[in-house]
């Protein structure tokens, strides 16, 4: 009876356990699932907005600021209905000018302008500005770029400049090859680069690269998370593993070998994150960035740098030594890239023309006007070297491209050849050239493999 | 105590197994228990800023080979889906998918009228992207790239974006559906000069 009583208790508890088991298994899966219960959407008005900065101008230039906005109400439905935007920017004759206010004139499709002044847009040392766009009725407030009064954008006008005519450029001709000096075949092996591929989806593959002083070549082999190293730039390379998540990041090497990458997706709401690495692979400092993107990294005269957008400003990672939150980073934007002795080189392009300037906090100190008759798409390299600069950029139809590499002085021309593109594979977007020393180096792809090859800039 | 041990132990088999199940299952259901097969509204015109954004509410979601569907919760619901397999029923539009949506257009490939997806219906659409390079279908025409803006598009065979935004430096920022590993976002790339991709336009734009 005893016994009858306790298998029967004990078929009893063993029912509850397991009923009671697999509702708080489903249960907590579910609330751990993303598509487990969930609360309807809370999301806030998200207001987007766009701006192309006249960063450099020329004399008569007719200047009208153009912010274009998207704005996404909360309450949007499934036609995604948007938001009225309103907005004014506030500028200044230089730097420290009285502030103007110009109110922004809607467009049309979520457009809003303001033509500059002519006693701004002809200011000798120009004239900064900042927008403040609001997403009405009662929506997010949002500063263009994000630092505001802070790090307001910097119109400068050019001066010492000199003009380079491209002409027509002629795909195939005045092409130099390079000396190929890595080569690594796609796959996993210890020689090998990681290519990620699927359908419907570009080939990424050795998503960037540096060269130092020295010669020694690192790749960024995000696939099989490693850098691939050859000393000198020749033989079989060493491999470092490295714990970059993949998505097409960018990589700059410091000089004590320690390795920044630049990863490109980020969680919702959050900046993409700059991992470092010391020169044997380990993690030594995590750092998020300020905006929802950031195009490249660069080591700049005091710390690592990126290019930001929507504001395409060049934000610091670290400010008085230390990793900067989100808003220092972006009250201390730029509008250039810094380089050495507290100046910074800008860039513009326009559909067939390019604009370079080296300035400092007076301006303007020299500058280069590229114009061509065939569209330049992006610019991958400026630099400015001593009294030079040099210049990568693609020149390209809507069947055939290429780069051209330009060496420049203050009269003009001193070197220009091209370069075929071989980029089958993705990469960063503006990682293909490096230079180090008066070598230009490419980083290119084919189906077989990834590669870096060398050019003599012949300039020494 | 022996009778505390049996309801402890079955407890922890339970969940264990449930868990387990319940976990390994869930990204593989999303089309299933989320999307939609409504028709979708006819609208009398499409205008870029309109476009952007519908493309807007599919940025941070996920990414399906072949899919169509999505929410709006900022979020991939199905990470991690085996890309090599469009009927893993994972959250997203693919490239050309999300394109597609997003220019409003019809299953019907001689129909350039405007069709109005609801985030929800999983759709994609009769164009790849080596389709939509072509221009292929009444709603789609090629288009020199060097004219492109906001909402035109730059596809290859094998990928398609649209263009959210020109940079300083002549790069653009796209808004696309990446890859499994990306989602659907708004990126800087290089696209433009890459003689691998052409330029295409959805036609028909009031503004």
């Amino acid at each position: 009876m005893f016994n009858a009583r306790h298998a029967s208790t004990t078929r009893l508890a063993l029912a509850l356990g397991l009923l009671a088991g697999t509702a708080v298994g489903v249960g907590a899966m579910a609330l751990a699932s993303p598509l487990g219960p969930r609360k309807a959407s809370s999301k806030e008005t998200a207001l987007e907005a766009s701006h192309l900065p006249p960063l450099l101008t020329v004399p008569g230039e007719d200047l009208e600021l153009r912010f274009d906005s998207t704005c996404l109400a909360a309450d949007a439905d499934e036609s995604g209905a948007g938001c009225e935007v309103s907005g004014t920017v506030i500028a200044r004759e230089g730097s420290g000018g009285e502030p103007v206010e110009l109110p922004l004139e809607p467009a049309g499709g979520g457009v809003l302008t303001t033509r500059v002044p002519t006693s701004l847009a002809s200011a000798p040392r120009g004239f900064t500005y900042y927008a403040v766009l609001r997403a009405e009725p009662g929506g997010p407030v949002a500063a263009v770029p994000a630092g505001g009064a802070a790090a307001p954008y910097r119109s400068l006008p050019m001066s010492n400049t000199v003009g380079v005519d491209l002409g027509a450029h002629v795909f195939g001709v005045g092409v130099r090859k390079g000396a190929r000096i890595a080569f690594a075949p796609w796959g996993s092996g210890p020689r090998s680069v990681g290519l990620e591929s699927g359908p419907q989806q570009t080939p990424v593959g050795a998503s960037s690269f540096d060269v130092d002083d020295a010669g020694t070549l690192t790749v960024l082999d995000e696939v099989n998370h490693r850098l691939l190293r050859w000393p000198d730039g020749v033989g079989v390379p060493s491999l470092t593993p490295v714990s970059v998540a993949g998505t097409i990041a960018d990589l700059r090497v410091a000089t004590d070998g320690s390795a920044y990458a630049l990863e490109t997706v980020a969680s919702p709401g959050r900046g993409p994150l700059v991992r470092r690495f010391d020169a044997d692979g380990r993690e030594l400092e995590t750092v998020e960035t300020a905006e929802r993107t950031a195009s490249r990294i660069e080591l700049g005269p005091e710390g690592p740098l990126v290019l930001a957008h929507p504001s395409h400003q060049w934000l610091p990672l670290y400010v008085d030594g230390a990793p900067a939150a989100r808003s220092q980073q972006q009250a201390h934007g730029r509008t250039g890239q810094p380089v050495a002795a507290g100046r910074e080189v800008v860039v513009l392009r326009r559909d067939r023309e390019v604009r370079v300037a080296l300035v400092t906090a007076e301006g303007v100190r020299r500058s280069w006007r590229i114009t061509s008759d065939t569209p330049l798409a992006e610019v991958q390299l400026a630099e400015v070297r001593g009294p030079r600069a040099v210049i990568v950029v693609r020149a390209y139809s809507d069947l055939e491209d290429e780069f051209i590499v330009l060496v420049l002085d203050g009269k003009g021309v001193v070197s220009r050849f091209a370069v075929c593109p071989e980029d089958w594979a993705e990469t960063a977007p503006l990682s293909r050239f490096r230079i180090a020393g008066s070598w230009l180096y490419r980083l290119g792809s084919s189906p077989a493999g990834a590669f870096v090859d060398r050019f003599d800039l012949e300039v020494r | 105590m022996t009778l505390r041990r049996s309801i402890v132990a079955a407890f922890l088999a339970a969940f264990g197994l449930a868990a387990a199940g319940t976990a390994g299952a869930y990204h593989t259901h999303f089309v299933a228990d989320n999307c939609n097969s409504a028709a979708p509204t006819p609208t009398s015109y499409i205008t870029r800023d309109g476009s952007a954004t519908v493309a807007l509410r599919a940025r941070f979601e996920g990414y399906q080979w072949a899919g169509g569907c999505w929410n709006d919760n900022d979020r991939d619901d199905s990470p991690g889906d085996p890309t090599e397999d469009p009927a893993t029923g994972g959250e997203g539009g693919d490239c050309s998918g999300f394109t597609f949506k997003v220019w409003r257009e019809s299953l019907t490939e001689s129909d350039a009228s405007f069709q109005q997806w609801g985030m929800l219906r999983n759709v994609h659409g009769p164009y790849t992207a080596a389709r939509f390079k072509r221009g292929d279908g009444a709603p789609n025409v090629v288009a020199s790239k060097a004219g492109l803006i906001k909402m035109d598009a730059l596809a290859s065979d094998g990928h398609i974006g649209m263009i959210w935004a020109p940079n300083p430096d002549g790069s653009d920022q796209v808004i696309e559906a990446k890859g499994e590993a990306y989602g659907t976002n708004i990126w800087t790339r290089t696209y433009r000069g890459n003689s691998s991709y052409g330029g295409v336009r959805r036609t028909g734009w009031s503004s």
